[in-house]
């Protein structure tokens, strides 16, 4: 029965960069068996008061307090037993409550990611396992990039790959890390003249690449009921400009984060088939970024599809 | 195995994905042109209507040497001797200034306004700092290059360039000097050889007074521009097009025009635009008294004083006077006239379509941006190399073209603050944009005027296109009302008053000998 914890920590780690930029990606060391599907339900809010403008931050009463929420459907599958692919389709909406911008709202980037493992070994008292993942994301609508802080995403196809390692010991406690590259493409702006440390005479923006590390420490409880995670993300965009002084962000920025976040999930129903996940986030640092503070809440419904 | 072959197959895939991708065209950051030949040489060019100068030798130069001397064949071998020990960055070089050099000046001034062009952020008492010229390094850094500072900047950079064309085709003609590439056949021209006479120097003129126009406008760019005009001088021995008597001649004349052309910039009532507070708040009272509203800055902390109040006062280039081309008021506030423009705004607020907002972040030329003036700068850059024009004539484009930009300018500020009129974040309760709303009055919209203005002068020099330049100003002028930052009678009213000072620029243009 552990493939549907597993899962559904799968679910949780994706929250890791929600706030971010992107809808799922999923970190986690953990996978649904052949034939089983899972549909999701997941909402999160985050608002910040201050950005950093560079590295520097920044109060702007303007903006006042900025919120971005998410609903996200999501549905993953098991392939065969350690092969698993992920779908998902955020709606976000953001505002802020001062000054006179309007906010933005609408289907944000549809991502299809594929997980494999490709590696397991005991080791002592616990479980060693090694997962491989790739992504790719790419807006679903025709939403404007070039509209920061409001827009809802990059508005730029993503690939990512990832190396994930779990080691888990039989009585409860685990601990993950894993190393991701996101490689972006090309959004597309409705102005054909820019500014990114020099003019640009295009329409054309280069969203920056970046690495994505994670590392998490969690334990099982209530025999395997409940779980808890706590973990360290950070975004490192390998290029891109700095927000200029009192001006507007632009997809061109180098994007950096460091985030903690803590969560929770719990079972129940017959036979577990049901989940509720509750998560909360906090960027401690960060580049080009508002200092998002957050919340998560989760509700999902795991069935065997095929025998 | 069958894992593995999968993995494989996700292995291939990330491959030929990052493939794909990591061999992205680089993305442009200036006007794709090589150097051409000239549509027309314009050989009469030096008897042309000078714009701040009385006469086409009022700069002298000294009389070039002669053919097969002496000293001019050692100026050949040792051009000579540069072109065939020319560096890889000495050859682009050449490459990126082409024969038509203006554009590329043009160019930089647009960069440095966009650099430039960012607003103060409040202090933390809630006051803002305004930028020093006396101090420009200090925050914020001067110039805030807004779009009446960058209408100005062009404007002088242009008219700058004209007139020491105009002097330097006037001696091209006088003497006669042939260009190195045809005094000695081991001399390459890089670009189309257009025979031009070589003595003095026409890129030598531009660089060298682009560099002075430039520097006094963006001081701290100083380095910056003496490293381009450094760069620009050389490319010039290097694409075997002048030898130095040719450079040295230009810089006189370069040099010369841009301390004219500072030295009107320097009391043309610029320096006084960012008025103080207290004549700012009497300009306020004054429309208060006059129409019985008020312009008020909306942002928090409220900024008390807007953008250059006095900016109507600086001195015109070809419009007799600022009256000549203000508009009557506006509806008053809650008049049926006001209520209707009140309305579409909320219409187009509540359901705006994907062209609509296309064309509003189109036009926007906001902050850390080149302004409208620049947009239109660059239009006019891309028809001068469509239609292939002779450096003075390219420079005769522009000086029009910013003479009537920061005419209409001049006069939109003056309405401005005449009408003191609040902008519709000001006067509809809850109103959200998708643009952010300028630190100024709402009437006339300047984004209809500086395009109303650029719309006509385009059309008067490139009448094919005519169509096209007032289709785009139509729509820069319909891009604020979409962005819900002006009514539809500031633009209307904008863009006739931006049409009337056109007339008075190409007016004079009809009568300068080069039609």
């Amino acid at each position: 029965m552990t493939y549907r914890l597993r899962f559904l920590s799968l679910l949780f780690a994706s929250l890791g960069i929600l706030t971010i930029s992107r809808a799922q990606t999923p970190l986690d060391g953990l996978m649904m068996p052949k034939g089983e599907i899972c549909v999701a339900l997941m909402y999160e809010q985050g608002t910040w008061d201050r950005y950093w403008e560079g590295s520097t931050i920044r109060v702007n009463q303007n903006i006042g307090t900025f919120t971005r929420q998410m609903g996200m459907p999501m549905i993953v599958g098991g392939i065969t037993d350690k092969v698993n692919v992920i779908l998902s389709l955020p709606y976000v909406k953001t505002s802020a409550s001062a000054g006179q911008l309007t906010g933005a709202q609408g289907i944000q980037d549809l991502g299809l990611s594929v997980k494999a493992i490709v590696l397991e070994k005991t080791f002592g008292k616990g479980k060693l396992t090694g997962f491989t993942n790739l992504s790719l994301s790419t807006p679903a609508s025709n939403y404007l990039s070039d509209y920061m802080p409001f827009s809802l995403g990059f508005g730029a196809n993503e690939l990512g790959i990832r190396g994930i390692g779990l080691y888990e010991l039989d009585k409860g406690p685990y601990f993950r890390a894993s190393y991701s590259y996101l490689h972006r493409g090309i959004t597309e702006a409705e102005r054909d003249f820019y500014y990114a440390n020099g003019a640009y005479y295009t329409s054309k923006m280069d969203v920056p690449n970046a690495f994505l590390s994670q590392v998490t420490l969690g334990s099982w409880m209530f025999n395997k009921k409940l779980r808890v995670e706590a973990s360290l993300t950070t975004v490192r965009s390998t290029s891109g400009d700095d927000i200029r002084v009192y001006s507007m962000p632009q997809p061109t920025n180098k994007v950096d984060v460091d985030r903690i976040e803590g969560f929770a999930q719990f079972y129940f129903g017959s036979n577990r088939s049901f989940g509720i996940i509750a998560s909360y986030h906090h960027l401690f640092s960060g580049r080009n970024m508002g200092q998002f503070s957050g919340y998560g809440l989760g509700l999902t419904y795991q069935f065997k599809a095929i025998n | 195995m069958i894992q593995m072959k999968k993995y494989s197959y996700i292995s291939l895939v990330v491959v030929l994905l990052l493939g794909m991708t990591s061999c992205m065209e680089d993305l442009p950051t200036k006007y794709d042109y090589t150097g051409y030949q000239f549509s027309n040489l314009d050989a009469n060019a030096g008897q042309w209507k000078l714009i701040l100068h009385t006469s086409n030798e009022q700069i002298s130069i000294p009389n070039p040497a002669a053919a097969g001397s002496a000293e001019l064949l050692k100026e050949l071998a040792d051009a000579k001797e540069k072109q065939s020990k020319a560096t890889s960055a000495q050859r682009e070089a050449v490459a990126y200034w082409t024969n038509n050099p203006l554009l590329r000046w043009n160019e930089i001034a647009l960069e440095l306004a966009t650099k430039y062009n960012l607003i103060p952020a409040p202090n933390a008492d809630g006051t803002y700092p305004v930028p020093d010229p006396a101090n420009p390094s200090k925050y914020p850094k001067f110039p805030y290059s807004h779009p009446p500072y960058t209408s100005r900047m062009l404007a002088y950079l242009s008219v700058a360039q004209y007139d020491g064309l105009i002097m330097a085709w006037h001696y091209k003609y006088k003497f006669k000097r042939q260009a190195p590439y045809q005094l000695d056949t081991q001399i390459k021209s890089a670009y189309e050889t257009n025979g031009l006479y070589s003595y003095p120097s026409d890129g030598a003129v531009v660089a060298i007074a682009s560099r002075d126009v430039l520097t006094a406008m963006f001081p701290l760019e100083k380095e910056y521009l003496a490293q381009k005009a450094q760069e620009h001088l050389e490319s010039l021995l290097v694409a075997g097009i002048h030898v130095a008597s040719d450079l040295e001649a230009g810089q006189l004349i370069g040099a010369g025009v841009a301390k004219t052309t500072l030295s009107r910039a320097s009391t043309d009532g610029m320096k006084n635009a960012q008025a103080p507070k207290a004549i700012s708040d009497s300009i306020k009272n004054a429309a208060k008294v006059r129409f019985g509203w008020v312009w008020e800055n909306q942002e928090t902390p409220q900024r008390m004083v807007g953008l250059v109040p006095l900016f109507g006062k600086v001195r015109l280039w070809n419009v007799p006077h600022v009256e000549a081309i203000r508009p009557g008021p506006p509806p008053a506030p809650g008049s049926p006239a006001f209520q209707e423009a009140a309305a579409e705004l909320r219409a187009y607020a509540d359901k705006l379509t994907t062209t609509q907002r296309r064309i509003a972040n189109f036009w926007n030329d906001g902050l850390n941006t080149y302004t409208p003036p620049g947009h239109w700068n660059r239009f006019a850059k891309e028809e001068a190399v469509v239609s292939k024009l002779s450096p003075v004539r390219t420079a005769r484009v522009f000086a029009y073209l910013n003479m009537a930009i920061m005419d209409a300018g001049v006069g939109c500020w003056d309405a401005k603050y005449y009408y003191h009129y609040p902008r519709p974040i000001q006067t509809i309760p809850g109103f959200k944009t998708i643009l952010g709303t300028p630190n100024f009055p709402a009437y006339t919209s300047g984004h209809a005027s500086f395009s109303g203005a650029a719309a006509e002068v385009m059309a008067h020099f490139f009448p094919g296109n005519a169509s096209q330049f007032r289709k785009w100003a139509e729509e820069a002028s319909m891009s604020r009302i979409y962005g819900g930052i002006h009514y539809s009678f500031d633009a209307s009213a904008g863009l006739t008053q931006g049409k009337q000072a056109a007339s008075f620029a190409i007016a004079k243009a009809k009568l300068d000998n080069a039609e």
